[in-house]
């Protein structure tokens, strides 16, 4: 098992850390984005051949995500939206493929991380949000891994089963 | 302001406590065919007294060492746990992992109690190599999880809050005789990784 709710709820995680960082005035026009982005994108159709490409793109957008705690300040207000866009986007794509669309209903209160992150932001600093951030950045780069290990991982029917 | 903090610290201090008590030396590294889920992974650092204690470690001589290694070390732990992960994960060969996860739990505990105050770059090189061989120890048990994804999350957030109450114990820096606390605790973390190193050589 791999899909489900957790690589949104990963994903909105991240962009929840990375929209801490930012002044709350970027969040209106992120979060219209990243919305409109969802609706769209489960609307359409992925394809099924391209699993483990959406899987791989979806913790890539993770690491990007998360990773972005330590520029996304110096990026002005387009690239939280960018990011918003690329984090709807993959989030419904990673759903569709692998999940139902009630997953990314429970996985939206991640993003709401938000605003604990900006709260630590402005009182404490970047720290523990950077912290933070390494840990999904952890998952991520371990999750995208799996996919080419040279092995069966636990998530795929073996010769056993 | 104080007193999230003294209440943060005597949570943490319990949390240790407890998490020592119920758990068994050497046991985090031994399982095959885990049972995976985020569960199973957050409980798998607490289960094994030598990880706990490693990653306790980490936070704690972090703290003591002050900016900016007080977060450069609980950031360049997990990033490299997942390198020894990933090397673990393709079944590269490495020297005997459980001598040196002992040994890593010897050494941070002695510059805990040393007081050893190491430059930026050799704290973080010092840290990084202990973490390739706890992510390489578990890194072979990670496939085998029925659902690596949740498991790999709730190990390396249980790993992250290790470092977390490392920080919390070493907030008692602090107070008076706090000093004398750390170091005496990192005494008996180097006591506990030397009784791990002879397990782990003789045994």
């Amino acid at each position: 098992m791999r899909g489900g709710v957790l690589p949104p709820a990963l994903l909105f995680c991240a962009l929840g850390l990375a929209l801490g960082c930012v002044r709350r005035r970027a969040w209106v026009p992120c979060l219209l984005v990243f919305l409109a982005t969802l609706a769209v994108f489960l609307l359409v159709p992925m394809p099924r051949d391209y699993v483990e490409a959406i899987f791989f793109a979806c913790w890539t957008t993770v690491i990007v995500t998360a990773a972005s705690v330590y520029f996304v300040q110096r990026f002005g207000r387009w690239l939280p939206i960018v990011m918003s866009l690329n984090a709807g986007a993959w989030a419904s794509a990673v759903v569709d493929i692998s999940g139902s669309r009630l997953d990314v209903v429970k996985a939206f209160p991640c993003v709401l991380l938000a605003l604990p992150a900006s709260w630590i932001a402005e009182r404490i600093g970047l720290i523990p949000i950077k912290v933070i951030s390494s840990w999904f950045i952890a998952v991520a780069t371990l999750a995208a891994v799996l996919q080419l290990l040279p092995v069966t991982p636990g998530y795929l029917p073996d010769h056993l089963e | 302001m104080t007193r999230p903090r003294s209440s943060f610290t005597s949570s943490a201090r319990l949390f240790v406590v407890a998490a020592v008590l119920f758990s068994s030396p050497l046991s985090a590294h031994t399982g095959t065919g885990l049972p995976g889920g985020f569960l199973s992974g957050f409980l798998h650092p607490l289960s094994g007294f030598d990880h706990l204690l490693a990653m306790v470690s980490v936070g704690l001589w972090g703290a003591f060492l002050g900016r900016p290694l007080i977060y450069i070390l609980p950031v360049v732990f997990p990033v490299v746990m997942v390198a020894g992960a990933i090397v673990g994960m393709f079944d590269v060969a490495m020297p005997p992992v459980e001598i040196v996860i002992a040994l890593s739990v010897l050494t941070l505990g002695g510059c805990i109690a040393l007081a050893v105050k190491a430059p930026v770059v050799a704290a973080s090189l010092v840290v990084a190599v202990f973490a390739v061989f706890h992510g390489y120890a578990h890194g072979k048990e990670l496939p085998s999880a029925a659902d690596p994804i949740a498991y790999s999350a709730g190990f390396v957030f249980a790993t992250g809050l290790l470092h977390l109450t490392g920080i919390g114990l070493g907030s008692l820096n602090n107070l008076s005789y706090g000093i004398v606390a750390t170091r005496s605790m990192g005494g008996v973390i180097a006591l506990c990784g030397a009784w791990f190193l002879y397990r782990a050589v003789y045994a």
